[in-house]
């Protein structure tokens, strides 16, 4: 049993890739092991944006033995009568290299054969491994590649280095041009730029001996516990989010948190831009004090121990300029009246084919007209409207030209400034907000349905242009808007049918009939796998509970939640079974069947009699119900039907030879199906045992 | 440290590491790549490294003087080295170290960064380095320029003078800094930098810019019919400055942005071609 270790020295990979780059490597690595029949006791690796190292452990030396059949001509084929080889298996045994000593009879299925059995693999994993870390490194895929030398390899950064052992000796692999040795790299800073490796062993000691903290989730951990120490000193708290967490993990080989003071007067400054300044623009986080106001420090992680504080001071000096910049933005802009610029949004295209920003206002504020009448918001028309005809005035200004992510939120603060109205200016604020399913839920109603009217028209208008998502690809960010939509009405409790409002985003584009039809159904269709995804992974319904409320209603999104809330509380009180239970015989029944008519009048036996006149008083109740959205209320009332239908199917025939009675004996339970469906199609419910979960 | 030995330090260091030490360009450019010594050299096959200091000049980024950071006229100090040199890194370290910075007690970090000219047709990637989170260089592998595909490619790295100058000297504003013998960066730039903004943000003609664009690109097409790339090369720069200043007037329009991007960058590509062409990318003789 031996060990491969393999390092790829690289020049600082863009942190946001690494990952993803290092789990393609260990996947390309396991797969080609697998491929070559070595077996092995495990893969493991770990990154930096300095080095992509794989650890191979118990690996076999050789390939593993194993039989291989040669069937060579039919028994009745390779020998003649006298039993003598014939020209058949001579050539056999000559193109096989094999002596005919060495053949035997081999019985198959189709009859006896003459063939050999010889024993394949045995090769050496040592000589396999050279040919196939070239052909591994190939085969991974970057979104932006480079070349830098003659091999004219395109990688995402220059190769520096190769670290290959098998078997704690040097395996002498090639790629790019750079030939493999028993070297690793060092710190960028901190050591020297190689030390020698020549066993696992050696490598974690080398790399803990020279700065380098290898593994991600001890980087993590060193992180966050010194960020919390400068909490406790500091008497602050600070919000580290993944992203960049997740830059400091990859960016810092021996991440040290340091923290720093800045000059309280740019406290002034909106908070959201001092925000903003510090995490976009310079890497590091504000610190809040305990009622959650902003603070003037700040935390950041350096490569190096800052014993002599030389990186604190460095960076307190760098946020003072930064601070200087956002002030005269912010000075410069609020000079100018913002409603004045509006006109100017001719000048700034939206998309493509899909006009200005000019144009796109227009649109945007007649989707909030139709939004404010849906949700009942009349009041709010003109504010709403006002801040739809101005919310991308600040694509103008300073500061967002400067800052893109800060639009919408300059719009807002810039008039906020101006003393304009809290509808007006708190719209235009939150309106590109969410930004996913995990943001906290908009405190403004008129954000979210500014933000709402915005995105349908970003939907409509790039799957109009012929945009298509997939899985990996979704470059203008329509996923993300359908889900914050899903989101808004969710969070807001909208009545909000989805289905108009996006033919109505859609017309604006929509050049023929045609045209409007399929792209309806293709946003339609996006809405629907949106809802059931967010459904599932973000709400955690049972993926059961969401294919049972998607039906033919779903996109009247606050609805379809509801249902799927009721179902999940029927399901914890264990009803939902016999729900289930119910439609699938209801189902079962008329399954390929035309609605058929009912009449009262056809009635026959005693207990389709009862049945009918149970569900003739119960209907309007439930109805009323469900029209109320009270869809746990309108199940149970169902459910109290269920001995009724039961003794239905137990003592009435439905398929009775009478035409008639029979097919009104199925409108009855159509009937009955029809209500149960306006909750949900309970059939699709999986029936668990007892102690199962899904 | 003051601005002249920042400058004097790195033409010694790289001198010292085979590098002909050029002039700036006498024209006005946004950015060291934009001298010929760059521009011209990288395409080709021919090695070349060169180094030099240039002033450059960015409207949009005037501050009236009263930002400690920004100005409308920086001065950076380019090195070019083509084919890419292995250890590059290591150069780029050893010339912070020799410039003084002690490099155990600074972080410094390479931060994605790939850089891009529409106007030149040029395209690199790479990373700005940062400095206790001050950039103070660029570090770029050059991919393409003037629309094509570069073999050999080239390692450009662009100190910006004034940044590494605040760092050594340890000051918060670039008017405090000391160009060197006691002249002060703010004698000598203070009232520059006042007067330039006034001028890019607020009373720049943009009818006479517009009308000068047009001629200066006229004049360059008809240079190209000459074959003289050298001149028509210069007059795309005044192209490429004059629609910074209409940049930060604030008039240029999007589409009207796209039209002239594409002017400049079809210029740049054909002088490219016209250079490759006369010199077979050897050398001009």
């Amino acid at each position: 049993m031996a060990d491969l270790l393999f390092e790829l020295g690289v020049e600082e990979i863009p942190t946001h890739a690494v990952g993803a780059i290092h789990n393609q490597l260990k996947d390309l690595f396991r797969a080609r092991l697998e491929k070559l029949n070595l077996s092995h006791g495990g893969i493991e690796g770990a990154a930096s944006n300095r080095r992509l190292m794989v650890h191979v452990t118990r690996l076999s030396e050789k390939t593993a033995h194993k039989e291989e059949t040669v069937l060579g001509p039919a028994k009745r084929i390779a020998l003649d009568e006298r039993g003598a080889p014939t020209v058949a298996l001579k050539k056999f045994c000559e193109i096989n290299q094999v002596k005919l000593a060495d053949v035997v009879e081999i019985e198959t299925a189709k009859g006896s054969y003459l063939g050999i059995v010889r024993v394949a693999g045995g090769e050496d994993t040592a000589k396999l491994l050279q040919t196939a870390i070239p052909e591994i490194l190939a085969g991974l895929t970057f979104s932006k590649t480079m070349v830098w030398n003659e091999s004219r390899v395109p990688f995402i950064r220059p190769i520096r280095n190769i670290l290959a052992l098998f078997n704690n000796k040097p395996l002498a692999v090639e790629f790019a041009g750079i030939q493999s040795g028993n070297k690793a790299l060092g710190h960028l800073l901190l050591s020297d730029a190689f030390f020698e490796v020549n066993s696992f062993k050696d490598y974690v000691q080398g790399l803990s001996k020279n700065f380098i903290i290898l593994r991600e989730e001890e980087r993590k951990a060193k992180i966050l516990a010194e960020i919390k120490d400068i909490e406790a000193d500091l008497d602050g708290r600070v919000r580290v989010d993944e992203t960049m967490l997740d830059y400091y993990v990859f960016s810092n080989e021996y991440p040290v948190a340091f923290s720093g003071s800045f000059d309280a007067k740019y406290l002034n400054l909106p908070a959201e831009i001092i925000a903003t300044f510090m995490t976009h623009e310079k890497k590091l986080l504000p610190v809040y004090d305990r009622a959650g106001k902003l603070s003037n420090f700040f935390v950041g992680v350096a490569n190096i121990p800052d014993e002599n504080k030389k990186v604190s001071r460095g960076n307190e000096k760098v946020i003072k300029a930064t601070f200087e910049d956002a002030q005269f933005f912010w000075d410069m802009d609020r000079k100018i009246d913002f409603f004045s610029l509006k006109p100017l949004l001719k000048n700034v295209m939206f998309q493509k084919e899909l006009g200005t920003y000019l144009d796109k206002i227009g649109r945007v504020a007649a989707l909030v007209d139709f939004l404010v009448n849906e949700t009942h918001n009349g009041a709010l028309r003109e504010k709403l409207q006002k801040a739809a005809f101005h919310c991308k005035n600040d694509l103008l200004t300073k500061m967002v030209r400067e800052f893109p992510s800060l639009q919408g939120i300059m719009g807002g603060l810039y008039l906020k400034e101006a003393g304009e109205d809290p509808v007006v200016w708190k719209a235009i604020y939150g309106h590109y907000l969410p930004r996913g399913l995990a943001d906290e839920k908009l405190d403004d109603l008129g954000a979210g349905i500014l933000s709402i009217a915005d995105r349908i028209d970003n939907i409509a208008g790039f799957v109009g242009k012929g945009i298509k998502i997939s899985s990996s690809k979704d470059p203008y960010g329509i996923r993300r808007d359908a889900n914050a939509i899903i989101k808004i009405i969710v969070d807001f409790k909208l009545a909000v049918d989805l289905a108009p409002l996006i033919r109505l985003a859609v017309l604006n584009f929509a050049k023929k009939d045609a045209d409007l039809q399929r792209d309806c159904d293709a946003i339609n269709e996006l809405f629907i796998s949106r809802l059931e995804n967010s459904l599932k992974d973000y709400w955690h319904f049972r993926y059961d509970i969401v294919n049972a409320v998607l039906g033919k209603d779903a996109l009247s999104v606050y609805d379809t939640f509801l249902k799927a809330e009721a179902l999940a509380k029927l399901a914890a009180g264990g009803l939902v079974d016999q729900l289930a239970a119910v439609q699938r015989r209801l189902k079962n029944i008329s399954k390929g069947m035309e609605r058929c008519h009912f009449s009262e009048g056809l009635l026959k036996d005693h207990e389709e009699k009862i049945l009918s006149d149970i569900f003739k008083e119960s209907k309007p109740r439930i109805d009323a119900l469900i029209i109320k959205k009270n869809y746990l209320q309108a199940s149970s009332e169902i459910l109290e039907m269920k001995p009724i239908i039961d003794r239905f199917f137990d003592k009435v025939l439905v398929m009775d030879e009478n035409e008639s009675l029979r097919k009104n004996r199925i409108a009855l339970l159509q009937r009955i199906d029809e209500l149960l469906s306006s909750v949900a199609d309970f059939s699709l419910l999986v029936e668990l045992k007892p102690g199962e979960k899904i | 440290m003051s601005i002249q030995n920042v400058i004097l330090k790195l033409q010694d260091f790289w001198a010292e590491r085979g590098c002909y030490i050029a002039s700036g360009y006498d024209n006005e450019v946004g950015a060291g790549t934009m001298s010929p010594d760059t521009f011209f050299r990288v395409l080709g096959k021919k090695p070349w490294r060169a180094a030099y200091w240039q002033p450059a000049r960015r409207p949009d980024d005037g501050r009236y003087g009263q930002n400690p950071n920004r100005v409308q006229k920086h001065n950076q100090f380019q090195v070019i080295i083509k084919p890419v040199p292995d250890e590059g890194q290591i150069l780029f370290l050893d010339s912070l170290i020799y410039l003084g910075v002690d490099i155990n007690i600074h972080d410094i970090k390479f931060d994605e960064d790939n850089w891009a000219s529409p106007s030149l047709g040029a395209w690199g990637v790479g990373w700005q380095v940062m400095c206790d989170g001050l950039e103070i260089t660029q570090f770029t592998y050059f991919q393409q320029a003037g629309g094509m595909e570069l073999n050999p490619n080239s390692l450009e790295i662009t100190y910006g003078v004034e940044r590494l100058a605040m760092f050594l000297d340890g000051q918060n504003n670039i008017y405090d800094l000391d160009w060197g013998n006691k002249v002060s960066y703010s004698a000598l730039n203070l009232e520059c930098e006042r007067q330039f903004s006034i001028y890019n943000f607020e009373l720049a003609d943009i009818v006479m810019l517009r009308g000068v664009f047009q001629q200066y690109q006229k004049e360059a097409e008809k240079l190209l019919e000459h074959q003289l790339y050298l001149p028509a090369y210069d007059y795309l720069l005044k192209c490429s400055h004059t629609f910074n200043i209409l940049d930060a007037r604030k008039a240029i329009s999007v589409a009207e942005r796209t039209a002239l991007m594409g002017i400049m960058r079809n210029l740049s590509a054909r002088i490219a071609q016209k250079y490759v062409m006369q010199t077979d990318g050897e050398d001009h003789g």
